[in-house]
């Protein structure tokens, strides 16, 4: 069960997420310049050495990360025909619900992200409101939200898929 | 809190957990669950659980300070 696809889900979602901040400090230190008018349309980004640097590793492991990560769902469902994954699905891939008991853990971690939400949006939402912060810690703050989500849901399944049979 | 012999009867039945999930519709975690008392099961379960060890379910699960039927 430790290794089921939808248990580890949520660290795969955590990967994604780091990688997704490392392309936003790239991308906020890149300097823009849109030019719109009537003759002309064109949006160029340049980024600094270090910066593009880091965004080019970044995609690269992105890249390497998502093939990883389809070949999984693809194992997955083939290992277990009554329970395909899509990556399109809009019921989360983590929820476990093939029967009362994983539907019991699932409800629970689900209850654990939903108080962790509670306290944290009103708690973030502050913090936007009282410091004058840049774009980047904008879209960090929103990224340590998921972060934490996909942390706390994977702990609490954890602590329960882990014990084994006696 | 929900007290329970489903890990007695079951090594009584020598049945592992994973059998014992088969032969009522749940996984072998659920059935993990219920032994540990960390999950009250519906009805529905209590009853097939009940059936596959040939008990009333008052004797196989009870509320904790409640001696079994």
């Amino acid at each position: 069960m430790k290794k089921d696809f939808r248990v580890q889900y949520p660290l795969w979602q955590m990967a994604f997420i780091i990688l997704f901040g490392f392309i936003a400090i790239s991308i906020t230190g890149a300097s823009s310049e849109m030019i719109h008018n009537d003759i002309e349309f064109s949006y160029s980004l340049e980024f600094p050495a270090l910066e593009s640097i880091l965004l080019f590793i970044t995609l690269a492991m992105t890249f390497i990360l998502l093939i990883i990560f389809i070949m999984k769902i693809t194992n997955h469902n083939k290992r277990h025909p009554q329970q395909k994954l899509s990556f399109w699905q809009i019921k989360p891939i983590e929820y476990l619900e093939e029967d009362e008991g994983m539907i019991y853990i699932t409800r629970r971690a689900a209850q654990k992200v939903y108080t962790f939400f509670v306290w944290a949006l009103p708690f973030v939402a502050m913090i936007y409101l009282l410091f004058n912060l840049s774009r980047l810690w904008i879209v960090i703050g929103i990224l340590f939200l998921a972060f934490m989500q996909y942390l706390i849901f994977y702990i609490e399944v954890r602590k329960y898929v882990s014990k084994d049979e006696n | 809190m929900l007290q329970n012999r489903v890990k007695e009867l079951r090594a009584r039945y020598g049945f592992s957990q994973g059998e014992l999930g088969e032969r009522v519709g749940v996984t072998r975690q659920t059935i993990a669950f219920i032994e540990k008392g960390e999950f009250s099961p519906s009805v529905t379960l209590a009853l097939k659980l009940a059936r596959e060890f040939e008990v009333k379910v008052d004797e196989l699960f009870w509320l904790e300070g409640e001696k079994p039927s």
